[in-house]
């Protein structure tokens, strides 16, 4: 069923949404990521897989310059997105970190009512001229992360009491809320019960309809069942990158072959 | 689905064809924002670290004075007619000449130094006495009577000059303000120009202030907080003796034997609440418990003690049981495993290798009781003058004394101006000795700081 | 036999039951040490303790108990007026001064033993005055024979305490020298009495606030006895003298303390929370570890040099801005002391206090929480404000109620810098005085607390304690919940 789905939808790769060339990243004197060239395309599901520590974390984060919050942290190369560098010095991190959103790990609700969590974005930002109109981002969030029906009687409650699988789709709708056009989302489901893994699966390919959606994830599974495209990392450096099923069917480098049959990993 | 398009598609469509290399006003506003809210942080550090910087040179400046002192050089005639009428070189009779009679030669001797510097002055021998302290006296009877053979020479003595000349000298005292003064007068201190030029008035470094006692209220320029110093040395002493091993002893207990029951939560919401206890409470403790209930004597080091060990405990306890709780149970499990006892796996593994932690614990805990002065106010260590050095370990502990802080409170209470020179240094005094503390707590924790 | 020299025997005679002890471990294997069951100094301790302890607990509780026993004994035959409080106490003081001079004569040799039992009540006081012992009136014939009494019953019970110290002492090692041998658990035996130790030093805790609060009540029931409740507690006037008819109001006090503490906290907690905030999210390492260490010296210089800082600097410098002739050319400000002068520096001490305490809370904040903003694009101070303070607050809150418990308990900033007088006044540059002030005041060099005007320093120590107490314990509650959430 998967696979009919994945046919059917895997797109060109002639809408390049980021661009990167020659990145590298150190934390103080560890070698982080080697040189690594990719192409995100838009409105696709790129799936980032690898073993623990192979930097496919640290790759996304440059993406929205999050690494910028690290004080050890030091990017080389340039990351285009529409053509512009990100790490031009006159891009000011927080503008970028509009346009390209971040759901994380563990799911990481504020302590604050689920209507406050979604309605945070849209307000730093001033997307909303009033109420109401914050009212109708608020509602539209919750829906695209299906979590208004479960919440709509709610709104007030504090967003801590949900469930771990409720969180999560809370910090997606928070992170939809903005209305980024790149949302990178760091192992969304490591922390979740295969039910709500499944929920947040299905979320992300509604997701991409709007949105150029980067996923790192653990599980081979994961990123066959959600993804186009696949880059496999390995020890900081990008192996292979290429449509998801290729790389899952017919691996062009050993490296990869090993760790998709579990010899590595 | 519905269509939500109308709900917040201006601005994000806006935002969509906006380049990422120009800033857009709203963010150009969120970032000045950004940096008002980074300057009020760096304000806010700024006037805390002005403050500390005002008050620690507002300490060395108006202390260091204190350790300087105007001296009077004179030569005075012992005379044995005025000493030793009869010629008997008796100290019995020498000691019954009353330092009045001692006035008289110093009013000589001093005339004679004025004389000297060939300064014009219509002050009298007795009114010029004013310039010297009123102690000069007393001090000279004592050496007499130390060395009764000087009687009948002429000696150079070193005297000290009033605390007004002092303050002259140190700029304490204008000309303007003796105008009113009772003691000394704006002619004098022609007298104690010339003098100075002449070399027989000297200013230099008094070790008396950091030796000696502490002196009655018109005399500022004898005044010393060594014997103060003294008493908070003894007082230091009962706190070390009782703190250390009731604090090791109670934290041995609730880290490593304590079974976790009520009675056991009740000594921990107790030591977490002394913690916070006012110390004007542990005086009414000290007060009501150790002078009115035990009877012991007031003013007592040994009473001071006592008060600021149960103050320091909890301190110590919190300390202790860090350093205890950051020897991994792995030791532990080691001793138990060779058939060691559990207290003799605390006591030959764990306890020894906590010790630079406890004894880091225990010296800042020190520190802090050096510098505590509240409850030393209600068992009496104020109020007097502390004036006798004691010989020996009981007389230490139990004789009235004062302490550094309740001396410096007791200077700092006194009408005359020298004292607060005196108040501020013995707060250098007393900072020395924390900072010499502190430094050994950090040198304990980074030469013996162990990493698991 | 003196005291001093009955611990000394105890301690020889637990000396010997150590060296005893071990050599009847020893003694009982023929010298095999592997057949004992405990090491042989264990069982020398175990008869050292058995030796010691026993006579130890008893000597101590002869000490205290004797002089109670002979003090209810006594007191009936002074045959005094019950209605006056403080004259039993000082008819008591002349007795045992009698009696202790007396001893001291015998003792120095001036009298002989039976002339001290015969001596005359008019001979007493020129006898004792010749020794250096001075005695305030004439010794009266109630007085002596009570005194005669006192020490007759003293001696006894010296000779008691000593032949009952020495025959436990003596005993105790008897019975250990006895159940010494190879079976014998001594190390069990004398680490029980360790863990004993062990738990009487925990205690200590425990008992120290006993002792404040027996310490307190008591005194304070004795003042309530002395003078209403209820006009201490809402009295709007404070005017002690100790001739009598003192009004004795606590508001104007409380009211000088909080509004002290009100200033101090203002002047604090922005500037330590601002601090604490810019330390944990914007200072570099290098920067704070300048000064984190800087401001840990303000926290650790004592109160008197806040104190004598407020005396002779702030007050003359608010005096010379505020006071007559002063730079504004107004007479707000009568003297140096003031509520602005002991606020602001105590506000100065308690900034460590707040910025070390918030700077623990904010960190204890998770890194995802922090990420989860910034992910979304907002400013790092959006961040703060809007995320990282509202999930620290209850924890600042109790930092901050932490910090007010310090200002109401703070004694020496405001005996030096707020004044004396107790006023009830809204200007803050207006001398006030404070609960801790007033107890210090009211108990300095006074050892006689017979009257209501020094009881009355208890009452404000108890009313101290109970407020420093509960915003302590709910303070710490807050911090602790605080703690929890994010564990």
């Amino acid at each position: 069923m998967y696979d009919a789905k994945l046919d059917e939808r895997v797109t060109t790769m002639d809408d390049i949404k980021i661009s990167a060339r020659g990145v590298q990243v150190w934390y103080g004197d560890t070698h982080a990521i080697k040189d690594v060239d990719v192409d995100i395309a838009d409105r696709t599901v790129t799936a980032f897989i690898g073993p623990s520590g192979c930097g496919k974390s640290t790759f996304l984060r440059c993406l929205n310059r999050m690494n910028d919050t690290i004080d050890s942290a030091r990017v080389e190369g340039t990351i285009l997105l529409d053509d512009e560098n990100i790490y031009d010095k006159r891009v000011d991190p927080v503008q970028l970190r509009a346009k390209v959103g971040m759901v994380f790990q563990k799911p990481n609700p504020f302590p604050k009512s689920i209507y406050d969590n979604v309605a945070y974005g849209p307000r730093i930002h001033g997307l909303a001229r009033n109420k109401a109109e914050l009212d109708d981002i608020v509602e539209k969030a919750l829906r695209r992360a299906a979590l208004w029906n479960e919440a709509k009687d709610r709104l007030q409650a504090p967003g801590t009491g949900l469930s771990g699988g409720q969180q999560q789709r809370l910090c997606i709708a928070r992170a939809v809320a903005t209305e980024p056009e790149v949302l990178l989302m760091d192992e969304p489901c490591s922390a979740l019960d295969p039910i709500a893994t499944a929920q947040v699966e299905e979320l992300i390919d509604e997701l991409r309809e709007n949105f150029s959606v980067v996923i790192v994830t653990h599980s081979m599974q994961q990123a066959a069942r959600v993804s186009q495209r696949t880059a496999f990392f390995h020890l900081g450096n990008l192996v292979e990158y290429d449509v998801t099923d290729r790389i899952f069917t017919n691996p062009s480098d050993p490296r990869t072959e090993s760790y998709i049959s579990g010899r590595i990993g | 689905m519905t269509d939500f398009t109308s709900a917040g598609g201006e601005a994000v469509e806006l935002r969509r064809g906006q380049s990422l290399l120009t800033v857009d006003r709203k963010t150009r506003r969120r970032n000045a924002a950004e940096g008002r809210f980074k300057v009020y942080g760096l304000i806010a550090i700024s006037i805390a670290l002005v403050m500390l910087v005002i008050l620690l040179v507002t300490i060395v400046v108006r202390g260091i004075p204190a350790f300087t002192q105007t001296f009077v050089s004179l030569d005075v005639p012992l005379r044995a007619e005025v000493l030793d009428p009869d010629g008997t070189g008796d100290p019995e009779v020498i000691r019954g000449v009353m330092t009045f009679g001692y006035a008289p030669l110093i009013e000589e001797a001093l005339a004679d130094a004025v004389a000297e510097t060939g300064v014009q002055t219509e002050i009298d021998a007795a009114a010029l006495v004013q310039m010297l302290s009123s102690g000069v006296a007393a001090d000279i009877r004592d050496r007499v009577q130390e060395n009764p053979e000087l009687v009948g020479e002429t000696v150079t003595i070193e005297v000290l000059a009033s605390s007004r000349a002092d303050g002259y000298f140190k700029g304490r005292v204008t000309r303007e303000s003796l105008e009113r003064d009772r003691n000394l007068s704006p002619a004098h201190l022609d007298v104690l120009d010339a003098m100075r030029d002449a070399g027989i008035v000297s200013i230099h470094f008094n070790w008396d202030f950091v030796w000696g006692a502490d002196a009655s209220e018109s005399r500022p320029e004898e005044a010393g907080i060594g014997v103060a110093m003294i008493g908070s040395f003894f007082m230091m002493l009962v706190v070390l003796v009782l703190s250390l091993p009731i604090g090791v002893a109670a934290s041995i207990y609730l880290e490593e034997f304590a079974p976790k029951n009520r009675f056991t939560d009740l000594i921990e919401v107790n030591i977490s609440n002394l913690a916070a206890v006012p110390s004007i409470v542990f005086g009414i403790l000290g007060l009501a418990a150790f002078i009115q209930f035990a009877g012991l004597p007031q003013s007592a080091p040994l009473v001071g003690g006592l008060v600021l060990t149960l103050m320091t405990l909890p301190t110590i306890i919190i300390s202790t049981r860090a350093s205890l709780k950051a020897v991994p149970p792995s030791i532990r499990d080691a001793a138990l495993g060779v058939g060691a006892s559990k207290m003799q796996s605390v006591f030959h593994h764990v306890l020894p290798l906590a010790m630079p932690g406890i004894l880091t614990g225990t010296i800042i805990g020190l520190a802090q009781a050096l510098g505590e002065t509240a409850p030393l106010l209600l068992i009496g260590m104020v109020g007097f003058i502390a004036s006798n050095r004691p010989d020996g370990l009981a007389e230490g502990l139990l004789s009235p004394n004062s302490a550094m802080p309740a001396q410096i409170y007791e200077w700092a209470k006194r009408a005359d101006p020298a004292y607060y020179e005196r108040a501020w240094g013995g707060i250098i005094v007393l900072l020395l000795f924390l900072l010499a503390m502190n430094l050994i707590a950090i040198l304990l924790r980074r030469r013996f700081e162990r990493r698991w | 036999m003196p005291t001093l020299w009955l611990i000394v025997i105890v301690l020889i005679l637990a000396a010997v039951g150590y060296v005893a002890g071990r050599q009847r471990s020893l003694s009982s294997v023929d010298g095999d040490v592997r057949r004992l069951h405990s090491l042989p100094s264990f069982y020398g301790w175990n008869a050292a303790l058995w030796a010691l302890l026993p006579a130890l607990l008893a000597l101590v509780a002869w000490q205290v108990m004797q002089p109670v026993v002979l003090n209810l004994s006594t007191q009936p035959m002074l045959e005094l007026d019950a209605a006056q409080p403080g004259a039993l106490g000082l008819a008591m003081a002349d007795v045992r001064r009698v009696a202790d001079g007396l001893d001291l004569a015998v003792q120095t040799g001036l009298m002989s033993a039976e002339g001290a039992r015969g001596i005359a009540p008019e001979e007493v006081r020129a006898q004792l005055g010749g020794m250096g012992i001075a005695l305030g009136s004439d010794v009266t014939p109630q007085t002596l024979a009570a005194a005669q009494h006192y020490r007759g019953w003293a001696d006894v019970g010296q000779w008691l305490e000593t032949a009952l110290v020495l025959l436990l002492s003596v005993g105790g090692l008897a019975l250990a020298w006895r159940a010494t041998n190879a079976e014998f658990r001594a190390r069990n035996s004398v680490e029980r009495v360790a863990r004993w130790a062990l738990i009487a030093a925990a205690c200590i805790a425990i008992l120290t606030t006993v002792g404040i609060v027996l310490s307190l009540i008591f005194n304070t029931i004795k003042f309530f006895g002395l003078y209403p409740a209820s006009e201490f507690f809402f009295g709007t006037t404070w005017s002690p003298s100790f001739g009598g008819s003192s009004s004795l109001g606590i508001l104007p006090l409380l009211w000088g303390t909080l509004y002290i503490s009100f200033v101090a906290l203002v002047v604090a907690v922005p500037i330590g929370l601002f601090s604490a905030v810019y330390l944990s999210e914007y200072a570099s390492p290098r920067m704070r570890a300048l000064v984190k260490p800087a401001l840990e010296i303000l926290a650790g210089i004592p109160t008197i040099v806040y104190g004598l800082f407020a005396l002779l600097t702030v007050g003359p410098v608010l005096m010379s801005v505020f006071g007559q002739g002063g730079v504004l050319g107004v007479t707000w400000m009568g003297g140096g002391t003031a509520v602005m002068t002991a606020g602001l520096v105590m506000g100065i001490m308690l900034i460590p206090f707040v910025s070390s305490l918030s700077d623990d809370i904010i960190n204890a904040v998770p890194q995802s929480m922090r990420d989860g903003s910034l992910g979304l694009g907002a400013t790092p101070s959006e961040t703060v404000r809007q995320v990282v303070l509202p999930a620290a607050l209850p924890g600042i809150v109790g930092a901050i109620l932490l910090a007010a418990s310090r200002a109401i308990g703070e004694t020496m900033i405001v005996v030096l810098g707020a004044g004396a007088a107790a006023n009830l006044s809204l200007n803050p540059l207006e001398a006030m005085t404070t609960v801790t002030a007033k107890i210090v005041s009211q108990l300095t060099g006074d050892a006689d607390f017979s009257s209501p005007e020094a009881l009355v320093a208890f009452a404000l120590g108890m009313t101290l304690f109970v407020i420093t107490l509960g915003l302590n314990v709910f303070a710490l509650w807050i911090v602790r919940r605080y703690r929890e959430q994010y564990e």
